[in-house]
């Protein structure tokens, strides 16, 4: 070989490295690139008889500085920032909604229910009635209008699905362009600005949800989501579809557009953009929506009942103040026979606010809850006679169902949006009671009689006048008929109502339950309205109106709370694997200007051994000169 | 902490790190500007959620105020008309004790009369009277009928007997007024349990005095017959004709029987009765008619004179019921003026724990938001300054 030779090589190897150099000095700002590092080896010399003697030095490999474990954990974390980020953003929406005063519901409650209470206070001033119906239309749109924004994020949703599957769709395609390209250059290649850019898109798609990667022997890397379905396997991409829910299309679900059923990925798909997203809806938005839902069904319900106990201004028992729509009904896409059914809430403490689903096995109709897929237990046949009961409500069917068809049935979600004041007319207001009662003036006895209390607003004989007279001390009559025992302080219900006689009556004393007409300052049933909102009818007859919205809103506050938190030590979690990372892979210019010194030196180095050589044969040319 | 650190990370680093720095002093300027310390309901969800609730107490307990404020209000006109009515009750209770003096002659007695009638109007006007709403405040809830009509010498009341209540406080209501059937209406004839009177018919000079309750318990309520057999002697029967008693009697004695008593002054003719009947409701405005009628009768013998005592003695009692019923109805408002005081003295207790909690949840606290803003600069003008020294530090400055 010879010392020329030699120094060829070194001059050769140590300039390779330089490159290698510059290439890092200038890629030190690029993200996602991995440090290169030069591998010298000695080249292989000849055996002479005296021993081997070397021939140099060879660059053996240009590789990554690269550790996949570290490149794996940040992928973890940036899945993890990725779905807290957006549930950050999304869940505060909801709780600045909720819980600011301008536009959550509660300022209008109060201020309704004080209206409520002013009128209570001066049942006849026209002008407090038409301020109350006021207040009435108010906390109406107040309902809509929070429905409708819980339900425009929903549509944000679905946009942003749609884009989320949108960039994975095209990250699949590039990560498997890149996976081509590295089969093509060969194993062996170290093709390492490559694999950079491919770790790039792996660590942007693992932004938009949890991925899992296996590298194969021909440099290609498998891309899996979800529970372990392929979305890249070797240069074959997948295509994610937006789908829309079987029963609801305004719900975007996620399936593979090679899976001919389409079944829904939603479940398995987590983290990321896109599994935040999906969470987002599933855990806060609807069940926000389902609780918002469920409160105004039972202030509508509530507050109906009771003002059809009262009397308004024209001596006519009072009709339904709120309108609300019923339990919205939803047939599966996939149904192929013609089922049909309607739902009414008849149990406010029962009302879960939850969805059900009507299965149909081809003799019997099955309850079961589409989260968990549990069947729910109910009673009746469905008829209109005895319809099925389940979760407060009371379902009939009919239609010609197919077996397998299912339908939905939708408690409460949606239906705040409906809630409409039908009260127009001020005189129409049902502020007094529906009958009063009153004791003769010729009585002699010295029993006292409590107001009359409306228990059964629907008796058909309500309004009419009902007579005891008592027939001795201990009897009564009702109505000149019938003899009825006597016992001081036990209520008497006569007619859909209820009254209380205390003390000792004398035979002949009279006692008279009447239509309430003309008692235009009688406020007892406004007070019986102003209780609607504290009285527990909910959840078994625990949780009020106003406790069933506060829980909503703390309920929102405390996931907020949690997912900020989450946020804040998942991004200390990224910072330290991408720190991770850098250290293992990142460029350090100190380092790579040391490398230049050092490279330099050895250049040199070569190069004056080439001039050595040169002087050398020089000497030797003297020689045969002389 | 790694050995090699990576140039471009640690100026990511040392950028983010400004930034999350420059963040938190942005919020705290916000904080300090705003008098504030939750800015948003997203700075601390469950304080917010809490401060919904205490907003929404603080405004029940305004409202209750409100409707504190109109039972007040209400009670103290209801006040104002029951202690005219009782000065007039009294007025007339004086001009009846005067007009009942023997010695008194009949124009004289007619022109007490003449005020009599005078003040019964003043009463009938005072039962009619509406509140500032134009409401009447004596007709029960039936606010827009006038209660208290009359009919010649008869008086019908056309409201009826609710009570509105007002809610002052949490499950807490109080009434703010009472029904005129109540206070004007249905008064307890005689003593309140039994009801002596003269027949019309009696040609003696008896006049019945004051009667009590001896014994409760013999008492039966039914309507018995004083009849005298002889000047000195009488008999009691009951409403069915059974003898009950007999006694001897000389002026001024005491007719006892069933649990009951009763004077008698002056003499009964042989013939002569009295009835004692259960006390029944009666109204004021017919007593003091009646109570006029009287006074107004002509004397002009033993007998009339008896006739208008009597007259005069019984609506006195009646009277007496009625300025009873009226105290009683003013005990009792002056009970509920003083509840309402209560309630509002809780409920403006409450109000300032209410408000104390919001501030301590929703206000900042100026010296600890002033001097993290200190703190919070300190270090940002720390990470600034050593960035430009490290950033500056390179090998390539030396090659």
């Amino acid at each position: 070989m010879g010392i020329l030779n030699i120094s060829m090589t070194g001059l050769a190897a140590f300039q390779r490295a330089l490159d290698v150099t510059s290439h890092n000095i200038a890629n030190a700002n690029t993200e996602g690139y991995s440090r290169q590092i030069t591998t010298l080896a000695s080249r292989i010399g000849t055996t002479a008889g005296e021993g081997t003697f070397g021939a140099g030095v060879k660059v053996s490999q240009i590789k990554r500085s690269y550790d996949g474990l570290v490149v794996r954990q940040l992928q973890g974390a940036t899945t993890g920032v990725g779905r807290l980020e957006i549930l950050d953003e999304m869940t505060n929406r909801v709780n600045s909604l909720l819980a600011d005063p301008d536009t959550g519901l509660n300022s209008s409650l109060q201020t309704f229910f004080g209206s409520v209470q002013d009128l209570t206070n001066d049942p006849s001033s026209v002008p407090t009635r038409q301020a109350m119906i006021g207040q009435a239309d108010g906390l109406a749109g107040r309902f809509r209008a929070v429905d409708d924004q819980l339900s425009s994020l929903n549509s944000e949703v679905n946009e942003r699905v749609r884009q989320a599957v949108a960039e994975i769709n095209g990250l699949a395609q590039s990560i498997s362009d890149v996976n081509n390209k590295i089969a093509t250059a060969g194993p062996d290649q170290n093709p390492n600005d490559l694999l950079d850019l491919r770790d790039r898109l792996v660590l942007d798609l693992s932004r938009l949800v949890a991925v899992q990667t296996v590298a194969q022997d021909d440099g290609t890397l498998n891309v899996f989501i979800g529970s372990g379905q392929g979305l890249i396997i070797g240069t074959e991409p997948q295509q994610l579809l937006v789908i829309g829910n079987e029963f609801d299309s305004t719900e975007a679900r996620i399936a593979f557009a090679s899976d001919t059923l389409l079944t829904p990925l939603e479940n398995t798909l987590s983290g990321g953009t896109l599994g935040g997203l999906m969470e987002f809806r599933d855990r806060v938005l609807s069940p926000a929506r389902e609780s918002l839902g469920q409160t105004a069904i039972a202030f509508a319900q509530a507050f109906n009942t009771q003002h059809r106990s009262g009397m308004d201004l024209r001596g006519v028992l009072g009709g339904d103040f709120f309108s609300i729509k019923p339990p919205t009904i939803l047939a599966s896409s996939a149904n192929t026979g013609l089922g049909t059914a309607t739902a009414t809430v008849t149990d406010l403490g029962a009302l879960t606010g939850q969805d059900y689903v009507l299965t149909f096995d081809g003799t019997n109709y099955n309850v079961i809850d589409p989260i968990d897929n549990t069947s729910v237990p109910f009673t009746g046949t469905g008829t209109p006679a005895d319809p099925f009961v389940f979760g407060g409500m009371s379902v009939e069917v009919g239609g010609t169902p197919a077996a397998g068809d299912r339908i939905m049935i939708r408690s409460s979600r949606g239906t705040a949006a409906t809630m409409q004041n039908l009260m127009t007319d001020p005189q129409s207001v049902a502020i007094a009671a529906a009958t009063r009662s009153r004791m003769d003036l010729n009585n002699l006895g010295n029993a006292t009689l409590s107001p009359a209390v409306t228990v059964d607003a629907t008796d058909p004989d309500l309004l009419t006048s009902a007579t005891i007279e008592f027939l001795d001390a201990t009897t009564y009559s009702i109505n000149g008929a019938g003899s009825f025992a006597y016992t001081s302080g036990d209520p008497i219900v006569i007619n859909g109502s209820r009254i209380t006689i205390t003390g000792a009556p004398d035979a002949g004393d009279r006692f008279v339950i009447e239509a309430n007409l003309g008692s235009t300052g009688d406020n007892a049933n406004g007070l019986l309205l102003g209780d609607v909102q504290s009285v527990d009818i909910l959840d078994g007859g625990i949780v009020s109106i106003n406790e069933n919205y506060g829980r909503l809103v703390s309920e929102i506050g405390s996931t907020t709370n949690q997912v900020i938190a989450g946020l804040d030590a998942s991004r200390a979690v990224q910072r330290n694997a991408e720190a991770e990372v850098q250290s293992v892979s990142g460029v350090n210019l100190d380092e790579e200007a040391a490398r230049l010194v050092q490279l330099q030196q050895a250049y040199q180095a070569s190069a004056q051994v080439i001039s050595i050589a040169a002087t050398l044969f020089d000497t030797v040319l003297g020689m045969t000169r002389r | 902490m790694s050995e090699r650190i990576s140039t471009l990370n640690s100026l990511n680093s040392s950028i983010s790190l400004m930034q999350r720095l420059q963040s938190s002093i942005d919020l705290t300027g916000r904080q300090i500007a705003s008098g504030r310390r939750i800015l948003t309901p997203a700075d601390d969800p469950i304080s917010s959620a809490r401060a919904i609730e205490l907003r929404e107490s603080l405004s029940r307990t305004e409202q209750f105020g409100r409707n504190a404020s109109v039972a007040t209000s209400r009670l103290s006109q209801e006040e104002t008309a029951l202690s005219a009515t009782n000065d007039i009750l009294q007025r007339i209770r004086v001009l009846a004790l005067q007009a009942n003096n023997a010695t008194l002659g009949n124009e004289a007695r007619q022109q007490i009369g003449v005020e009599v009638r005078a003040q019964l109007n003043q009463l009938i006007n005072l039962a009619n009277q509406k509140d500032g709403n134009g409401a009447y405040m004596f007709a029960g809830t039936r606010e827009n009928v006038q209660p208290v009509v009359q009919t010649g010498g008869s008086f019908t009341y056309n409201g009826d007997d609710g009570r509105r209540l007002i809610q002052i406080g949490e499950g807490r209501t109080v009434a703010d007024g009472d029904p005129g059937s109540e206070i004007f209406f249905r008064i307890r004839s005689g003593n309140g349990t039994f009801d002596a009177s003269a027949a019309s018919a009696n040609t003696g000079t008896g006049v019945v005095g004051g009667g009590s309750v001896v014994d409760p318990s013999q008492y039966d309520r039914d309507d018995y017959t004083v009849t005298f057999t002889a000047a000195d002697t009488y008999e009691v029967r009951d409403s069915s004709a059974a003898l009950v008693s007999t006694g001897s009697f000389a002026p001024g004695d005491t007719i006892a029987f069933r649990g009951i008593q009763f004077t008698l002054t002056g003499e009964p003719d042989i013939g002569d009765s009295f009835d004692v009947a259960p006390s029944s409701f009666r109204d004021v405005f017919s007593m003091v008619s009646n109570l006029a009628d009287a006074i107004e009768t002509e004397v002009f013998d033993g007998a009339s004179q008896a006739m208008l005592n009597n007259g005069i003695n019984r609506e006195l009692q009646g009277l007496d019921q009625a300025i009873g019923s009226v105290l009683s109805a003013r005990t009792q408002v002056g009970t509920r003026l003083s509840i309402i005081e209560d309630q509002e003295n809780t409920n403006s207790a409450n109000a300032i724990t209410f408000q104390e909690t919001l501030a301590r949840i929703e206000d900042l606290d100026y010296a600890e938001a002033l001097s993290r803003l200190s703190q919070q600069t300190t270090i940002l003008e720390a990470a600034q300054k050593s960035f430009v020294r490290t950033q500056g530090l390179s090998l390539f400055n030396f090659i």
